[in-house]
């Protein structure tokens, strides 16, 4: 019976013509804005190996360790295609160290072409499909009750020895069987064309995350439709179901997402807490700065100057860099010789010396700075935009973006996980520097006997997470996602028992 | 006869559902928006103050100190004035810089120093931020989204279900001519839409200008009328586009899909879909060629006055040369400054010129336009400082020449007048906003807007004069 049904049902809904719009729409949408994100990836991406490359290119022109300065850079994330999330919008490239422990905050932004063109709102196939599938399923779902009491079929269909939950499931699997068919259509033509661009490889994990963001929307569907029967069970009018159904989208969709950071109570800054952390990564620094003059004082070469007096072809420069917003504090020495006179080369081994002291002293204080610099980061900015977050997610289309967002890998954590390889690159930077004693060569700040060896550097090389990882930063949305699903299920069907018909 | 058509509208709609809806709906928007408003605005003015009276008291000490020290060092930071009407539309101001930099001189050596330059800071992206991305609930959007959909809610039906209930042919039956019916019909919705949008704006202004943290003059008034009046032909626009579908469309279910459709996207994708297609189409950007061409001029400077930049002589020739080589290189500079902010303007314009074909588009453009925030008002402010860094320089000559006992040769201290000058008597910069200038520029939007609303109506006229009742 629940077959017969289901097919009644779903014969009703393809032969109309919502459906035909739905397929329609869906499908122009998404293939055109497909292409459009294809081509700014590739942009992207050629910006990101242009920047590697001029990375790599300014690396090697240096002759001495100490100025170059190591950069590695974010490649932007295919799956940004689906959900753009902070791809577009963090820092992209960061400055490897001995100096300082790299972190989202000391990121910098390949230059872009023309800033103002951000002004432009970006679109990603998530966007599409939070508008227009929240709208196709209420339009599925408002006369599926409210229309049948209306027109007294419902009544016509209860005479026969059928349950009412078999009613309320033939007509919700056939709803979602056919507005599914739009969903997976479009979905499956974005990877396609995907697929044949040249400049995106997609590994087994892009194609289970893309799996994963089919799932996402068919939970996120279903939850819309759900409301629209919901509307539809209760108010058993069609008109005043379809009016309450395209209110609350408006409501849902259009104003609750941009409204509600406006109202919800700004966390005051915590300036506090901010100038405490600062205070004691000067310290810190001061320390620091007080041993460095100390091991200069007390040498066996007299003088205190840093450079050792050194009068050689070249440049030379040592500074205090410090943000006190961002919390970061470093210091920097760069000596940069070709050559020297006579004179100078009895002082080399003492600078040698110092500058092997020196930067062991500068990895000490880094590390330490990051162990005050990271907690203090975290409640200063991260915390408040979790706040923000958990605020959006009390409507269904902000647990649809947090979940996909979190399949693509696209995320404030998936951005921050490029961050943290940035940090293990760091130690082996480090312990690379260690083990050839770059610290103490010559070469640390001249480049007249032989130029710093920049090929042994270990590569830095960004891997995305494996799909695990992924799925356990995404599952907690979906499963709310379900749930409401569940609640909607049961409230509906609820009402649909205990209604008179 | 029209007006009775267009009450027994109104009373119908007076009674709906929808109408409860869209008035609870509105009013809390705009509530939002007045709150959040008075909320924020303070902090701006505050800001742009402290930061003008920073700028201000640079350029006093400057000139207590000579006539050189202000001809070298600039006027320094130039800010924009925050509008006051920032909550009808927020136009990407958090994006766009707020100030123009008029100062730096470049330091050749220590004790040779240039004069003082534009330089256009470049939209700031902020890296930092680490949390979601939120459009400000401004009128832009309220009118722009919601406005318009509550319009398609009111009229998708208007022709469709008095057909599938017969009272059309009814009504008909009468000796009402067609174009009676459907303009009554058309006034009884746009009067209720009214109803609750003008509801929702006066609660809003009644907040904003009550408040002792935002004064609004006479002409933010007027700027206020013209942004309600575009909202009322934005709405007659979509109340158009509804009354045409319902028109040809036989079921009203069918014609709420393809209204929405329509809607989601002509409102919702195409201006970021239209802006994106622009920007791929548009030659890309290199700031490289500038620079080569900077460092050639550089060279072409140095090598035609290096002789006379590194003495310390003071007789008028070596003076007149070095004067010249400051005056040239600022030049140059600043122009290239300007030909870099002129080709990422044109750009901007290019994809704001094709997003057009939208109509929220039209109305944002205008919108922001006379809320005096957004692109044109900023490349408003650009031009207001350029005139002011004219203005300068002009007042440095000019009070020079008064001096018979100096030489005359600005940009190095032995060539100028070393008396005294007034600070009252150097102008100050002020940013304005001309109404005028923004009317003028945004006629043809409005225009374009109308021009769609006249066609929409006609449109809809004609399908209900052939349609079968």
């Amino acid at each position: 019976m629940i077959g017969t049904l289901i097919r009644r049902e779903t014969l009703d809904n393809l032969m109309t013509f919502r459906f035909a719009a739905a397929v329609f729409i869906m499908l122009l949408l998404v293939v055109a804005n497909t292409f459009v994100l294809i081509t700014d990836y590739e942009r992207r991406l050629a910006s990101h190996n242009e920047a590697v490359k001029m990375h790599q290119r300014q690396l090697q022109e240096k002759i001495t360790y100490s100025a170059g300065a190591v950069r590695v850079d974010r490649p932007p994330n295919p799956l940004s295609i689906f959900n753009v999330g902070f791809d577009k919008r963090l820092g992209n490239e960061v400055r490897i160290s001995h100096g300082s422990v790299p972190s989202l905050w000391d990121a910098n932004m390949h230059e872009s072409a023309n800033p103002f063109m951000d002004m432009f709102a970006s679109m990603d196939i998530v966007f599409i499909f939070e508008v227009i599938l929240s709208l196709l399923a209420l339009i599925f779902a408002y006369n599926a009750f409210a229309g049948e009491y209306e027109s007294g079929t419902l009544r016509l269909v209860l005479t026969h020895a059928i349950g009412r939950g078999e009613i309320l499931v033939a007509k919700y699997i056939s709803a979602m069987l056919c507005l599914i068919v739009p969903l997976l259509m479009s979905l499956l033509l974005a990877t396609i064309l995907l697929t044949t661009s040249a400049s995106i490889s997609l590994n087994n994990n892009d194609f289970l995350r893309i799996g994963g963001i089919i799932f996402t929307s068919i939970a996120y569907l279903s939850v819309f439709y759900l409301i629209g029967l919901l509307i539809s069970a209760a108010t058993r009018r069609t008109s005043t179901a379809l009016m309450s159904s395209m209110f609350i989208w408006g409501f849902l969709v259009l104003v609750y997402p941009n409204v509600i950071l406006t109202v919800t109570p700004r966390p005051e800054a915590p300036d506090a807490l901010r100038t405490s952390a600062f205070n004691q990564i000067e310290s810190i620094w001061d320390t620091f700065d007080r041993e460095r003059k100390h091991y200069l004082a007390t040498d066996d070469f007299p003088g205190e100057d840093w450079g050792y007096e050194l009068k050689g072809w070249g440049s030379r420069g040592a500074y205090f860099l410090d943000n006190a917003r961002t919390l970061s504090y470093t210091y920097r020495s760069t000596m940069d010789f070709e050559g020297f006179g006579e004179e100078d080369e009895p002082k080399m081994p003492h600078a040698q010396k110092h500058f092997g002291f020196l930067g062991a002293q500068t990895i000490d204080a880094a590390d330490r700075t990051w162990l005050i610099r990271k907690p203090t980061l975290e409640e200063i900015f991260i915390q408040p935009a979790n706040m923000e977050r958990i605020w959006l997610k009390l409507s269904p289309v902000g647990l649809y973006d947090a979940a996909t967002q979190a399949w693509a890998g696209t995320d404030l954590l998936g951005i921050r996980d490029f961050f943290h390889d940035a940090r293990q690159y760091r130690q082996s930077v480090i312990s690379y520097f260690y083990d050839n004693k770059v610290f103490e060569s010559r070469q640390w700040f001249s480049g007249d006997k032989g130029a710093a060896d920049w090929s042994g550097l270990p590569q830095f090389s960004f891997q995305r997470d494996d799909i695990n990882i992924n799925a356990k930063r995404a599952i907690p949305d979906v499963c709310l996602l379900l749930m409401i699903n569940v609640v909607l299920f049961i409230i509906i069907f609820l009402i649909f028992v205990k209604s008179e018909v | 006869m029209i007006w009775h058509i267009t009450k027994r509208e109104l009373y119908d709609n007076l009674n709906s559902l929808r109408f409860a809806l869209t008035t609870v709906l509105l009013l809390g928007l705009m509530l939002t928006n007045a709150v959040s408003h008075l909320r924020e605005h303070p902090k701006r003015i505050q800001k742009y103050n402290e930061a003008v009276i920073k700028s201000l008291d640079g350029l006093a000490s400057h000139t207590d100190d000579s006539l050189y020290m202000l001809a070298q060092q600039g006027p320094g930071m130039l800010y924009k004035k925050p509008s006051p009407l920032y909550f009808c539309a927020e136009g990407g101001e958090h994006l766009l810089p707020d100030v123009v930099e008029g100062g730096s001189p470049f330091g050749y050596s220590d004790n040779l120093r240039g004069v003082w330059k534009l330089k256009y800071p470049d939209a700031n992206i902020n890296m930092k931020r680490v949390g979601p991305d939120v459009t400000k609930a401004d009128w832009a959007f309220v009118i722009g989204y919601v406005l318009s959909l509550i319009a398609l809610l009111f009229t998708f039906d208007a022709v469709s279900s008095e057909r599938e209930s017969g009272t059309l042919r009814l009504m008909l039956a009468n000796s009402v001519p067609r174009h009676t019916v459907l303009i009554g019909k058309f006034l009884g919705a746009l009067i209720s839409v009214s109803i609750p949008f003008t509801l929702a704006v006066l609660l809003n202004l009644v907040l904003i200008s009550t408040s002792s943290v935002v004064h609004l003059d006479t002409e933010a008034w007027g700027r206020l009328g013209i942004i309600f009046f575009t909202a009322f032909l934005y709405t007659c626009l979509f109340l158009a586009l509804g009354l045409l579908i319902s028109t040809r469309v036989q079921r009203s279910a069918v014609s709420l899909v393809i209204l929405l459709l329509v809607w989601v996207t002509f409102v919702v994708f195409m201006p970021s879909t239209l802006a994106s297609i622009a920007s791929e189409f548009s030659p890309s950007i290199s700031s490289e060629p500038r620079w080569k061409r900077h460092n050639e001029i550089q060279d072409e400077l140095w090598t035609k006055y290096d002789k006379w930049l590194w003495t310390n002589r003071t007789e008028k020739e070596t003076l007149t040369a070095k004067s010249e080589f400051f005056t040239k290189d600022a030049e140059a500079e600043e122009r290239l400054n300007r030909e870099g902010l002129t080709e990422k303007v044109a750009q901007v314009q290019y994809a704001r010129a094709i997003t057009r074909v939208s109509p929220a588009t039209l109305l944002q453009h205008l919108l922001e336009s006379f809320a005096g925030t957004g692109f044109e008002r900023h490349l408003q402010f650009v031009e207001n400082t350029q005139r002011y860094a004219r203005q300068l320089r002009e007042f440095v000559a000019d009070t020079d020449k008064s001096d018979p006992e100096s030489l005359h040769i600005i940009g190095v201290r032995e060539g100028m007048t070393k008396k005294k000058i007034l600070p009252e008597t150097v102008p100050k910069f002020e940013d304005t906003l001309d109404f005028n200038k923004d009317f003028n520029t945004r006629a043809m939007e409005l225009l374009l807007l109308a021009l769609f609303v006249i066609v929409l109506l006609s449109g809809a006229y004609l399908a209900f004069v052939r349609a079968e009742v």
